[in-house]
Order: C-alpha cells, then structure tokens, then sequence
C-alpha cells in the first residue's frame, strides 16, 4: 500500500499529548504498569503503538480515552489540559477508543448501541433516527454496517465497523484502536487500513496498537515502541525496518542456553494429535495442533498472548473440551478427561490465572498448599485433615521456594503479592517431582533472582525425567529453558524449532507471523 | 502486628458495630413510636442477666438458634443462600414426634428420634439442591417455596396424622423415653443446649477439618479453583445442602424432646416458627462460624427473652427484635458502611485509618 | 350456572389477587433488567402496608395511604440502591434484611399502634372503592396495574431510557463505553422497581384485603421473584403469571367457603397450592430464563 507523502512534523496540529503519564496498581504489582509516558499524536497520521503483551499498550490507550485514571501525568488536548475522569469525558474531548473486546451488547442491534450515547431524551425512541444517521455515516466512512442487525448476528468485521461507527458518531479526531484485527480476517483486515488511512488524510489522529508487525510496516507513519511499561524508541515509519523494531520490542539481552543434561531414548509423555479447541466466545482458538512432549526434555511455547495457548492448556488439563483431535498422556486417551483424572494421571498445573483459579485468595497459605492433593496421605486420613502435616509441608514449601507470607494459617492468601502466590504455586506443583508439568507464564512478575532459581529448578526437574510444557511471553525464557521451541500464531503451530540453534529474530519474527 | 490483630478482630468488630446499629434503629423505631429505648434495652438487660430463670430461658432459646443459624451459616460456606431452615425445622419436628408412634427403649428412643428429624430436615433440603444442579434454579426461591409447603404439609400432618386425641391442635406428645431430661432446674432448659453445641462442633470439625468440608469450602468461595482443584462441584453443592437440612431438622427434633412441659407440635407451630428465619440472622452476626453462631444465638436469644420483660416492663412489643435483626442484617450487607462508622468513633477513628493506609 | 357464577367470581377474585404479585414483579423486572437483584419485596410489601394504612387513616383518605406506600418504597429502594450500586455491597444480603426488618415492623406495628397482636381491621371508610360487578369488586387500581404493565413494557422495549436500562444490566461496560452513567441508571431502576412493591403492598392494606397481619405478605414477595423467573424479563408475561399465581391464591379462598370440596381435600392442600406450583413453574421454566449477564455483579471499572 503506496503512502502518501507524509506531512512535516511542523505542519500539523497535535491532537492528543500524553506528558508523563504514569500508572500503578496497588499492592500486587512489583513495577509501574507506566512509567513517565510521553506520547502525541498529530492531525492526519497513523500513530502506531507497537509492544509485546503487558508492554503496557492497552492501559495507555485507556488512560487517553477516559476509562482509566492515570497516577501521574498530564493530559493535553489541542494544546489545552484536560482532566478525564470518564469515557464520556474522553469523547467529548473528541477521543474515541475502539478496544480490544467487544463494547457492543450483543442481544441488541447496532443503532441501539449507538443510541445509548445520544443525547436524545430518555423518552423518546431515538433508533430508527439513529439507523439513518449510522447508513449515512457507514457510506461516508466506506464502513458498511446494516444498523437494524442485532450484534451477536455480525461478523467479526461487522462488529468492529459497528464499534467504530459507533464512536464516530460523537465525531471525534482522535480515535484510538487496540489490536482491532486481532479476530479479522485478512480481507477485512486490508479494507480496515484503507479506511483508516483516508480518515487520516481527512485530518484525524489515529493510534493505532498493535503487536504484529506486518500490520506496523503496513499503516503507520510514525512507530512508538512499549515495553515494560516505558517507551522504548520512536520512529518514523520510513526511517526504520522490521528488525529494528523487533529488537526494540525484545529485550537485547543474549539469553543463555542452559546448561543441562543429555538423553538419548526418551518416551513420548504428552502428546497431541490434532486437537481443534473452541474458545470462550465462540471461535476456533485452537486450529488442529499436534505436539510431542518428550520425558526429561522441555517443550516450550512461544507467542503472543491471544494465540490460542491459553485454550490448548485448558485443554490439556481438562478444563476447556477438546472439539476434535486426540490427547494422549503416559500412553492412554485422555481426550476430554476431568480435571482429576488428568492430575491423577500424573499431570502438574502451574495456571496462568494464577490470583483466579490457581489458589483461593480467601483461604488461608497452608490451605492453598494443599488445594490440589488434599486428598492423597499424609494431608488427609479416612478424610480427616493432618493439620500438622499440612503445617510441615506448608513449612517446607515456604523456605525452599521463598514464599513470604506471615502466618501459615491466620491470613488469607489475598495478601501475598503476585509474585509470592507463584512462587507458592510452583512449590506445590512441583514438589512430588511429577512426570508431566504444564507451566503458563511461570515467572510472570517475579524479581530476577526468583526467575533464576525458578529456571534452575525447571531444569533440575527435566533433568530428573519429567515432561515440561512451557507457555511464556518471555522470550528469553523459552529460549533459555527450552530444548524445543514451538511458536504458536492464531490457533496453529508455525514452527518447531531446536532451542540451541535457534535465532531470537527469527522467532520473534514468528511470532508475529511476520 | 497491628495490622494482624486489626484484621482477625475486624469480623468480630464488624458484627458488634452491626449489633449496635441494629439497636439503634431499633430505639429509633421505639421513640417514633413513643416507647422509651433506655427502659426497655434496660429490660432486656436485666431479665437475661438478673434471674436464673432468664439466663436459662436465654440458653433454652438458644439451641435451636445455633442450629438454624448453622443451616444458612454452612450454606453460605458452600456458596448458597439456604433459606430454608424454616421448613426443614418443620419437617425435623414432625419427624421426632412421628418417631413417638412407636415403642422403644429410653436412651435408643431419644436416639431415633434426633435422627429421624435430622433425616427429615436432610431429604426437605434436597428438592432445592436438585433443582440448583440441574435447573440452576436459584435456591432464595426454591427453599422460601419449600418453608410454606412444609408449613401447610406440617399443619395437615399435625392434626389428621400424629394428633392428640385428648387434645386438639395438638400433637401427640413425645414419649417418655424420648425426652431429654432437665438441666436447670427452676428453667426450661435442657441438655437439648448440650446436643446442640456438640452439633455445632462436629460441623465445626466436618465444614473445617475434613476433606468434604475443604471441597465445600472451595466451591463456596471459588468455583473456578474447585474445577482446577478436581472438585466435583454439583457433590459439594448436595453435602452442604443435606448438612443444612440436618441441622435444621435437629433443630426441629429438639423443640419436640427438649421441650418441657409437653414436649408436642402445635398445629400452629408456634414453638418452631420463625427460628429459622432468625437463623439468617445469627449467622451473619455470628460471621457465618459455628462458634461465632453460638455467640450470636446466645445474643438473639438473649433479646427474645428480654424482649418479652421489655414487653411487660417498658410496654414494647416484643416483635420489636425481629426490626433489630433486619437492621443487623441491612448493616451486614455493606461491611463497607461499618468501615464508615468505625471510623467516626473518636480515637479509634485515626488508628483504623492508620492500618488501612498501611496495609 | 353454578359452575359459570363460581368461575367468575374465581375470575374477579383472580384480578385483584394479580396486582401486588405483578405490581411487585414488573418493578423487579426494571430493576433485574439493569442488573440489580432485589429480594426484599416480601418485606417491601409488609412496611408499605402498614405504612399506607397508618397514612389513610390519619388522613382518612385510601389515595393517600397509597401515595404512602408507594413512598416508603420508595425510601427502601434508595437503601437498598445505595447498598447494592454505590457501597457495592451484598444485594441478596440487603434483601434478606429488609424481609426481617419488614416481618418485624408489621408485627410491632400491630401491636404498637392499633393494640392487636393479631389482625387490624382497615375501617372502610377508608377503604379503596370497587367497581362492583355481580360477581365481586373489581380495583381501580387492578385497571391502573395494567396500565402500569403496558407503560413499563412500552418503556423498556421503545425508549432510549429503557435501552439504557438494559443495556447496563447485560453489559454495563459496553454502556459506560457509550457514555451512561452506570450506577445512576441501576439506582433509578432499584428505586422505581421498590416504589411500584411499595403500591402493591399499600394496595393489599386499603384496597383489597383491608386486613392487617402478621402474615399479609404470604410468599407473595418470593412469588413475585418466581414470576419474574417465569416472565423472562417481560413484564406482559409477568402480567400473566401474576393472574396465574392469583388464580391459585383466589382458589384457597374460595375452597375455603365450599364445603363440599372440603370432605375431599384437606385445606392444607388448597393452600399449598401456589407454592407448588410457583416451584414447578420455576423448575419446569422452558428453557433457562435469559438473565442480564452481570446480575447481582456491582460494576467497577478498573
């Protein structure tokens, strides 16, 4: 797609700037989820937002439209401060976000959508006005939606029209779109850059997020690269290349191979022959994948957030239903077994949701130690809890893994930080040295340290025979911990790769179907 | 460390300032009315505390209130809102007196009897649990439903089936051989109070103590983690429905054998109704815990009891404490509001913020 | 004939049994279809009886009681609106509280103010007046219950407020996006949901019964839970089901007066029967009920 000239920098108006902008979460977290954020956006251009997941893309671009508060930081609209407070506030300063799910309601049509945000009376019946407002919008913007269908009834493409239609209806000049193709397909995809590029030559600011990057290449004028929190470059579009980009958005470090041991003969522990998984809202996440996981070997998952890993564990761990395709652990059928019968099998868990479902926030550390095997000797006998032997293995878990919590048995777990409910959960999962480990994001959170001595334990525990099956967003970790690396995009596997000779360019650039 | 003691005793803190609230609303409502607040809370004070009579007639109040108070307090541990103490209390009565049909030898009479209600008040909780496993029905309606069919179904039973024939609306009395004897002279009370704590306490052990109870407990607080724990959801939801229908029916059973002077069912259920409702009560007093629920049953069943001095001495009506309890239990319903309060009570107030700020 | 006159009469009986069920249903709908549950209309019913009646009398005019009730319904919907949207507080929980509160001001009230631990006996004068028809009164305000139901259902299904309304409670996300204010909108829907509980109780007092009890509400507020379960949100539906569950209301009543049934059946049973029924209605419900999404979820942003 050719671009037009772009405008000097000096000619254009500046829409939207961000100074400063910063933004922490109490308690949980051990970094700013945004540090000092500076960021703008000019009339006419695509302003692209590139950043791995938790990069901090999405709570920015929330910042800048209304529905999130900033901690620090100032707001400025065409030149003036603004305090926004709501998304209302937002689209009356003429900022509009288009966010990553649905902000439709889906039982109900497209102009009924619109016209909860009208400022009509609450007695009148403004949809069928609307319905005519959105046709001539929709022809102006070349965003073809039929007003009178019901949202559930929309394509995914239709949906996003829909959301976009709907913000421009209070006409803003910012609009803000976070990861808008992530469900299109690449015809849709294609239709959407056209539209949004004629909307910045029409005089509107665009932010556009995103984490692939064929898309940045694609549509932008300008790059900022997000990563942990802080810009990390920007750029003009015409003055830098994919590589570029990708080494900003990873870390420059040279991960470090780890040292471990060899086996020849290993038997298959888990295994998967094309299983096709359904997703939460509907959509095959999981699009006929089949992977091998050897005993003492490390299998790791590399990708973007969103690509279907989270389902594929679900569903290897019995908590989402396998579609199509088989899955075999230590050598039986496990398709579609309880969530019992896969840890009886031999299965460990360490979850991804680890604050949601990976222990119960309410109870107290020594219970959540034992939430999973509370059942097997010496925790219980003839169904009596062992407290003391709760207590000494609670006690163990605790000091080997560093857990810092103050009591075993008078505080709920809620209190611990993130990173010590992982390190909790680590303890507990792998204590018994389990044949099958399936891992999701295992260090997310945790200091350095924590993260060596978690690696080291992994290590320790393939080298020890068991199966591993890492999913990480942390690139440097699956390449330091794996001895294969497969790299999952929308739903498939697009390569298996040995972890040693592997290039981190090449797999980021997998990564992002690049 | 003071953070710690602040949040062990902010349930505890929590309930008392609930307590006081509902005492207020309550002398609000008495002044509205032209009655005078500080005679008659001065009423209840006394009779509970200043005769044997009323400290026994408190703890005879009591035990049923632990039980109830348990039902919606294990229901609430797995998760549920079971309401329905008051009619698996029904049935548990029936039960026990139906159990007087027969003969039996004293001691295995009692026995039976206390079973057959716990049997009773366990199978009337289950057509709400079938319904929430299978329908998703939620049990707020199902159980209030089962409370007035249990009522109607009672009255019928109570006169055409286990009636006195030397007296009517009236049940047969329960046999000899399954009554509790005495345990105050001079009162009404009897070990039925022993019974009833020892209940509280195997549920104590069985809710905290034993791997069904974990499950429940799981399921109760986070369904998601139960389904990646293993847990077999619809189970637990069952076991804490049958154990609330047991404690209830319990309950029931000994308003009939530990209730001097006749020990009977009223076609009317006067002696069992209402003590399921004011179940509810204690249990969110008593922080859904089966000892904070004795504290609480002692505490309500203290301004039962009162309530009727209150009645004599100050002119109250007595159904005074039911608009107490529901002040309690509005004030429950947002903990955030106590946390408002407490922060009003002069120096109290800025050690609280303190800790809060801190934590 | 006999037959035809008893069914009519079942029949008029029926429509005034209706009201406060459907009254008490159509106000749950508003305040369900936004996302927040109230179950204190039992409790609704009770106080705005008693308060209405308390009103009439002192005033000597039924139109005031029920101006009355329909205000202390009023109040209770911004207690328990205040709990449930702006503390975020238990919903059911609140619920629950007002039933006892309700269950305790009806019987303290009894006794407090008319010195009977029993029943208060409404004078009629101050007593709403009736159509009369051969067959029995019919309510004016049985007329204004289906007035009511059709302005509500016009109001949830045609107007940009009712749209609001169920938007919030489906995905309150979503509207907040599109710029409604969230908890504004599940606060009117809580308190005008109580309001319309609080004239069907008031209407119990000074209208149809005319008798204060301990036991005035019987259920109905759980009654009128199960027909917003069977109604699915619709309040023409709800409409139905209040007759339905006021036909069997009106049939222990009226078994009580016909001996012959009587020999057969014992009374009980008859007065088992809405109970019964509502849990077969609710357990029986074709399909599951679409709920809003996020029902009983107070809504946070971040």
């Amino acid at each position: 797609m050719a671009h037009k000239q772009p405008l000097e920098q000096s000619d254009t108006e500046i829409l939207l700037r961000a100074d400063g902008i910063s933004k922490g979460f109490p308690g949980v977290w051990e970094h700013l989820i945004l540090d000092e954020i500076d960021f703008d956006v000019r009339a006419g251009e695509v302003h692209t937002l590139l950043g791995e997941n938790g990069a901090g893309k999405t709570v920015l671009a929330n910042i800048l439209s209304g529905f999130y508060s900033s901690t620090g930081g100032k707001i400025f609209i065409r030149g003036e401060e603004v305090k926004l407070n709501s998304p209302q506030d937002g689209l009356e300063h003429g900022v509009g976000m288009i966010h990553q799910e649905v902000m439709l309601a889906k039982p109900f049509t497209v102009a009924e959508n619109v016209a909860l945000g009208t400022e009509d009376s609450d007695l009148s019946n403004p949809v069928s006005r609307v319905e005519r407002e959105i046709i001539e919008l929709s022809e102006n913007y070349g965003l073809e939606v039929d007003p009178t269908v019901k949202v559930s009834d929309l394509s995914a493409g239709g949906r996003q029209r829909a959301e976009i239609l709907k913000v421009l209806y209070h006409e803003p000049r910012v609009l803000i779109l976070d990861e808008p193709t992530s469900l299109l397909t690449p015809q849709e995809a294609d239709h959407l850059f056209e539209v949004l590029r004629s909307m910045a030559d029409d005089g509107f600011g665009i932010v556009f997020i995103t984490h692939k990057m064929e898309e940045v290449m694609e549509v932008s004028d300008r790059v900022t690269v997000l990563k942990l929190g802080k810009v990390m470059g920007q750029k003009m579009i015409t003055e830098t290349d994919e590589e570029e980009l990708t080494e900003m958005m990873l870390d420059e470090k040279i991960p470090i191979h780890l040292e471990r041991e060899e086996f020849e003969e290993r038997n298959v522990a888990l295994s998967l022959n094309d299983v096709q998984v359904t997703g939460p809202r509907g959509n095959v996440q999981v699009d006929g994948v089949s992977l091998d996981v050897k005993e003492g070997e490390i299998l790791g998952i590399a990708g973007v957030s969103g690509n279907g890993q989270s389902e594929l564990i679900e569903a290897i761990t019995g908590l989402r239903a396998i579609d199509m395709g088989m899955l075999t652990i230590q050598g039986e059928d496990m398709t579609n077994p309880s969530t019992r019968a896969v840890q009886d099998q031999g299965v460990a868990h360490m979850p991804e949701k680890r604050r949601e479902i990976g222990v119960v926030e309410q109870m107290t550390v020594g219970e959540n130690v034992v939430l999973r095997n509370y059942r097997d000797p010496p925790f219980s006998r003839y169904s009596v809890l062992d407290r003391q032997a709760i207590t000494d293995h609670a006690q163990k878990i605790i000091d080997e893994f560093n857990v810092i919590c103050p009591d075993i048995w008078k505080s709920e777990t809620r209190i611990l930080s993130g990173g010590n409910i992982q390190r909790l959960i680590l303890g507990r999962e792998s204590w018994n040295n389990p044949p099958i480990i399936i891992a999701s994001h295992p260090t997310h959170g945790l200091d350095r340290r924590a993260v060596s001595n978690t690696w080291e334990l992994f290590i320790t525990l393939r080298d020890k025979g068991s199966a591993i099956l890492l999913v990480s967003e942390d690139l440097d970790e699956i390449l330091s911990l794996s001895d294969r690396i497969a790299v999952m995009f929308k739903g498939n596997i697009v390569g298996i790769v040995d972890a040693d000779s592997a290039d981190k360019n090449e797999i980021g650039m997998m990564m992002t179907g690049a | 460390m003071m953070k710690q003691i602040y949040t062990r005793l902010k349930p505890i803190i929590t309930s008392v300032l609930a307590g006081l609230v509902g005492l207020a609303g309550g002398a609000i409502i008495m002044a509205l009315w032209g009655y005078p607040p500080i005679a008659a809370y001065q009423a209840v004070f006394s009779s509970v505390f200043g005769s044997l009579y009323g400290f026994g007639s408190t703890l005879a109040q009591a035990t049923p209130l632990i039980l109830t108070g348990l039902t919606f307090a294990i229901g609430v541990r797995g998760g549920l809102f079971n309401i329905g103490a008051e009619g698996q209390m029904f049935l548990g009565a029936i039960g026990a007196v139906a159990v007087s049909l027969i003969s039996l030898p004293v001691g295995l009479h009692l026995i039976v009897a206390l079973l057959a209600g716990m049997l009773a008040g366990a199978l009337w909780s289950m057509p709400a649990s079938i319904l929430k496993t299978t329908r998703g029905i939620h049990e707020v309606i199902s159980t209030i439903m089962l409370n007035w069919i249990a009522l109607y179904l009672g009255m019928y039973l109570v006169i055409d089936w286990l009636g006195d024939p030397g007296r009517a609306e009236k049940s047969i009395s329960a046999a000899p051989t399954a009554r509790l004897p005495g345990m105050l002279s001079g009162t009404s009370l009897t070990y039925a109070l022993v019974v009833s704590v020892i209940f509280a306490l195997i549920m104590f052990f069985l809710v905290w103590k034993t791997t069904l109870g974990f499950e429940l407990r799981v399921v109760g607080q986070n369904p998601g983690a139960a389904n990646y724990a293993g847990i077999n959801e619809n189970f637990s939801v069952h076991s804490t429905f049958i154990l609330g229908g047991m404690a209830a029916g319990l309950a029931g059973a000994l308003q009939i054998v530990g209730h001097p002077p006749t020990f009977a069912l009223y076609a009317d259920f006067s002696t069992v109704r209402n003590l399921g409702f004011d179940g509810i009560g204690v249990a969110l007093i008593g922080r859904n815990h089966p000892i904070g629920v004795i504290f609480a049953a002692i505490f309500f069943a203290g301004l039962n009891v009162g309530a009727r001095t209150m009645q004599i001495t100050a002119g109250v009506p007595l159904e005074m404490v039911r608009i107490i309890q529901g002040v309690i239990v509005i004030a429950l319903a947002a903990p955030e509001l106590l946390d408002f309060w407490s922060k009003l009570i002069p120096g109290i107030r800025n050690w609280i913020g303190e800790l809060k700020g801190s934590s | 004939m006999e037959i035809l006159t008893s069914f009519l009469k079942i029949f008029i009986i029926s429509l005034n049994a209706m009201v406060p069920i459907t009254l008490a249903a159509v106000g749950e709908i508003i305040g369900e279809r936004a996302g927040v549950i109230d179950i204190g209309l039992e409790g609704i019913l009770l106080i705005s009886a008693f308060v209405g009646t308390i009103g009439a009398q002192s005033t000597g005019s039924p139109y005031v009681g029920l101006l009355f009730g329909i205000m202390v319904g009023l109040v209770i919907g911004i207690i328990h609106g205040l709990i449930s949207v702006y503390l975020k507080g238990d919903q059911v929980i609140s619920g629950v509280g007002i039933n006892l509160f309700g269950g305790g001001l009806m019987a303290f009230g009894l006794i407090a103010v008319w010195r009977t631990p029993g029943h208060h006996v409404v004078p009629s004068a101050v007593r709403m007046p009736k159509i009369a028809t051969p067959f029995g009164g019919i309510s004016y305000i049985t007329i204004l219950t289906l007035l009511i139901v059709a302005g509500v259902y016009y109001l949830l299904t045609r107007t940009k407020l009712g749209l609001k309304i169920n938007v919030t409670g489906e995905h309150p996300r979503a509207a907040d996006v599109a710029g409604v204010n969230v908890e504004k909108i599940r606060f009117f829907a809580t308190v005008t949901g109580a309001a319309l509980a609080g004239f069907g109780g008031a209407f119990m007092a000074v209208d149809w019964f005319g008798v204060l009890t301990k036991e005035l509400a019987a259920g109905r507020g759980f009654i009128a839970l199960a027909t917003v379960v069977f109604s699915k949100l619709n309040p023409l539906l709800a409409l139905l089901g209040g007759f339905i569950f006021g036909f069997f209301d009106s049939l222990g009543v009226w078994v009580s007066s016909a001996p012959s049934i009587k020999q057969v059946i014992p009374w009980q049973f008859i007065l088992m029967i809405p109970y019964v029924v509502t849990l077969l209605v609710v357990a029986g419900a074709i399909g599951r009920a679409r709920f809003p999404d996020k029902l009983g979820e107070p809504y946070r942003r971040e």
